[in-house]
């Protein structure tokens, strides 16, 4: 996990950078800028959390046996700031999606979204809708009368669940793009056009570059 | 009537600033829930108007019918407001369980109703149940850390011999602790323990 192992081989900066690129930290780094700024929730990535798990059960192992060792202080601080800002990231990364939870539960059960949930995200979802439903029922809906006692819907002649918070996807995102992506249409009719350089900064709606994303050739900073 | 109360209730809840909030209102609250009633009825009372008159529900547009939509759009404003009302409160009550933890101080318990405890202690026990299944804390660590050791100044009289990581502390009040960062935030949140720069 500690970057400096790669200095000291004598590779190329181009090397390096692809080879930065590709180390867990860096993608754990990336997935969690993504996150942090995307209105929705995003897909979660199971094996990069594990992976990141275990490589964090390695370095506290480590730090365990140099404090056994009684090695040099300040190698085993940097050590530890290494993990320190490894577990941030991880726990950032976790606690951002919790609160994306938290936020538009009911939105996240009825649609697609589920799916980007892992296991226990979706066990969590579920009680979230379940203990908010009974407060609600208790405070309020259980007072009202006859036929506006959903949680859903304004009442049973609305014609759709229209009481469900929605995260707003229209929200501007900064985003870059790895690779050159070229011409790409920005909404349906057509009308704008925008050139996908690559490395170069834009201030987009997050809507149109949605399927971008989730096919990873841009990243959201 | 007609939603000014309620709106009234909405305007208590959006005086405070983010994250804090009054006292639950339950006499304002209590009624709108009958002015709610009372719109029901009369709504009932316009509807069977209509029925006894022999007019169809549907296609009828006379003063009656008109009445009613009012009465109906009322409501559903009244019942939109409470919703957002309790809503509202929750999401603070959310927020509270990341900043504070799983405890509140007096103050602020005195200004939840019986309803939103219950709805405290269950989330709360919610989000622990997927920490302890994750085997990872996420309450610790809100801030990028910067160094893993900080300097802190105990506020409080927490004890003698706390014992933290193998090494017993003695947290007499004012004195000056250097910790390692994740122990000592769960004393900084509960406003035990002071965190010193420079």
């Amino acid at each position: 996990m500690a970057h400096g192992s790669e200095e000291g081989l004598g590779f190329s900066s181009e090397d390096y950078d692809s080879l930065i690129a590709t180390t867990d930290v860096e993608l754990l780094k990336r997935t969690w800028r993504n996150e942090k700024a995307s209105p929705e929730i995003l897909q979660f990535q199971a094996s990069l959390v594990q992976r990141s798990r275990e490589q964090i059960q390695l370095m506290e192992d480590t730090m365990e046996e140099f404090a056994k060792n009684g090695t040099d202080p300040l190698t085993v601080s940097l050590y530890q700031m290494d993990l320190d800002r490894a577990l941030f990231l991880l726990r950032s990364y976790l606690r951002t999606r919790l609160q994306k939870i938290e936020k538009y539960f009911i939105h996240i059960s009825k649609s697609e979204l589920w799916n980007r949930l892992s296991e226990q995200e979706q066990k969590f979802a579920k009680k979230c809708t379940d203990y908010m439903e009974k407060h609600l029922q208790k405070s309020v809906l259980s007072h009202l009368p006859y036929g506006y006692q959903s949680i859903l819907r304004q009442s049973i002649s609305s014609e759709e669940d229209d009481m469900v918070p929605e995260p707003q996807l229209d929200t501007f995102v900064f985003c870059k793009s790895k690779g050159s992506v070229g011409a790409f249409q920005l909404d349906d009719s057509g009308d704008e056009i925008v050139d996908l350089v690559a490395d170069d900064l834009y201030v987009l709606r997050y809507k149109s570059i949605k399927a971008l994303i989730e096919s990873e050739q841009i990243d959201l900073v | 009537m007609y939603g000014r109360r309620a709106s009234q209730l909405l305007k208590e809840n959006s005086c405070n600033e983010t994250g804090q909030f009054t006292a639950f209102n339950a006499d304002m609250f209590g009624e709108v829930l009958k002015e709610c009633n009372t719109h029901h009825l009369e709504l009932q009372s316009l509807m069977r108007k209509i029925q006894e008159e022999g007019l169809d529900m549907q296609t009828t547009r006379n003063p009656d019918h008109f009445g009613a939509v009012i009465h109906h759009l009322s409501l559903m404003r009244n019942k939109r407001c409470l919703m957002a009302y309790v809503y509202n409160r929750a999401e603070v009550i959310q927020s509270l369980r990341w900043k504070v933890g799983p405890v509140l101080p007096q103050e602020i318990q005195g200004k939840l109703n019986q309803s939103e405890k219950e709805y405290f202690k269950n989330h709360s026990s919610a989000l622990e149940a997927y920490m302890s299944e994750l085997d990872l804390d996420l309450t610790v660590d809100m801030v990028p850390p910067k160094d893993p050791y900080i300097r802190i100044r105990v506020l409080d009289d927490i004890g003698d011999e706390v014992v933290l990581d193998d090494q017993s502390h003695n947290f007499v009040r004012h004195s000056i602790h250097l910790l390692k960062r994740t122990d000592a935030e769960q004393y900084i949140s509960q406003g035990l323990m002071e965190e010193l720069s420079g």
